[in-house]
């Protein structure tokens, strides 16, 4: 028997969820640390070897140790979800790598600095024009979203895939978070669907009292 | 197959880079500001988020640049991208890296300092710019210490692709940088392969 894969980082923190939620849905054993936030860490030298980046989360299955969350993502689906949540068929898994990469390079950029310049940063301390570029970037993502799940029941396709994961993270805090969002009933509906996943329910719907007003990493 | 995107845009030269690695045959559509705007409907079909590049190949639309290249890879069935699953891991998360932390942070710096776009010139935000792409290419500089020729070690990745478009652009920013003696040989070594040149060049930093 193998050890299990060890999973750094708080359960707070949006890229630490995806991790999480993809290992869940794997039904793979693993063992979650507490790193970052409040809980600190993320500058000790043995963090600083296994991520020379200083971010959450970092993965160790057997003699790999992986940093960047959707390539942690990408990994475990590989490994242990070919033909569940990792299409077999290239072009399924194109689509799905192209929505994943998207999440990355544009839809987080916008919901996630929203969250930072919103919630994390006191109100004293808001700065009225971020809050306004990360709204107007999150409500035009946020519609290219819908679009796409006019077309198809998850992100990417017919099934639920590892794109779903990585994108439906931000679902919790976008309705929580106290702004308001465009309507979104293609979205609504996707979100309806994911919540009826145990995986999701434990891995996102997770309380962030303690990053509000807190802006440090 | 056709790749549609202006090349003074670093994520189509990482996909027309990979396409000379792989010898393909493809057409080249020029989209993209200033030259065609990408903001009209037959081009928000393909992708609607209005980003280049895009490769269509027969009836299959695909964006995102890193999406496209291990797309191209796997189609071919040969290219730089390790058959081992650790190996390949490590590839995608230094192509995560540069798509998520290298690039974004150099996007101002670039802008305003090695393309030189005019209205990119507020000097807080250069100065902020250069401080994150300098800290990134410090993680590059100690990642290349221990000698690997590439960034995942003894071979070529499509990771390479990526990041050393960025590195070259460090090369070409216009003021003082602090120097990066690793990233630089790095850069030369890349520089060597004939697929690679001609994406990296004055005319298209």
């Amino acid at each position: 028997m193998s050890e299990p894969i060890v999973l750094w980082g708080r359960e707070s923190s949006a890229n630490t969820q995806k991790v999480l939620w993809c290992l869940l849905e794997l039904g793979i054993p693993f063992e979650r640390r507490d790193v970052g936030g409040k809980f600190g860490g993320l500058d000790r030298p043995e963090f600083l070897a296994m991520n020379p980046n200083r971010r959450i989360p970092v993965i160790q299955d057997g003699s790999l140790t992986l940093w960047e969350s959707h390539a942690c993502v990408r990994y475990l689906a590989a490994k242990y979800g070919a033909g569940t949540i990792w299409p077999v068929d290239l072009a399924e898994r194109a689509i799905v790598d192209q929505w994943t990469d998207w999440v990355a390079t544009d839809y987080q950029n916008g919901w996630l600095d929203l969250f930072w310049a919103f919630v994390r940063t006191p109100p004293s301390k808001r700065d009225a024009a971020r809050v306004a570029d990360a709204l107007n970037w999150t409500h035009r993502t946020l519609k290219v979203l819908d679009a796409r799940l006019a077309e198809s029941p998850y992100v990417g396709g017919p099934a639920f895939t590892y794109a779903d994961i990585v994108s439906g993270i931000s679902l919790f805090r976008l309705a929580t978070m106290g702004i308001e969002l465009p309507p979104v009933p293609n979205i609504d509906a996707w979100h309806q669907r994911l919540r009826q996943r145990a995986p999701f329910r434990q891995a996102v719907e997770i309380n962030y009292d303690e990053l509000i007003g807190r802006e440090v990493s | 197959m056709k790749i549609l995107g202006r090349k003074t845009s670093i994520n189509v030269r990482k996909v027309l880079w990979l396409a000379a690695e792989l010898g393909l045959d493809y057409e080249h559509e020029v989209w993209g500001r200033p030259d065609r705007d990408p903001n009209v409907a037959e081009f928000l079909a393909l992708n609607p988020n209005a980003f280049v590049p895009v490769l269509i190949d027969g009836d299959f639309v695909l964006w995102e640049s890193h999406a496209i290249m291990r797309y191209l890879v796997e189609r071919e069935g040969r290219g730089p991208v390790p058959a081992d699953i650790e190996a390949r891991a490590l590839m995608n998360q230094w192509l995560d890296w540069q798509g998520s932390d290298l690039s974004p942070s150099a996007t101002y710096a670039v802008m305003a300092r090695v393309r030189k776009i005019a209205g990119w010139d507020d000097p807080e935000r250069i100065k902020q710019s250069l401080a994150g792409w300098t800290r990134h290419m410090n993680i590059l500089e100690n990642t290349l210490a221990d000698g690997r020729p590439f960034i995942i070690g003894d071979g070529f990745t499509l990771a390479d692709i990526s990041i050393g478009l960025q590195v070259y652009r460090w090369t070409m920013i216009d003021g003082d940088v602090p120097e990066m003696p690793n990233s630089l040989a790095y850069l030369g070594r890349l520089l060597q392969r004939p697929a690679a040149a001609p994406w990296m060049m004055p005319a298209t930093p």
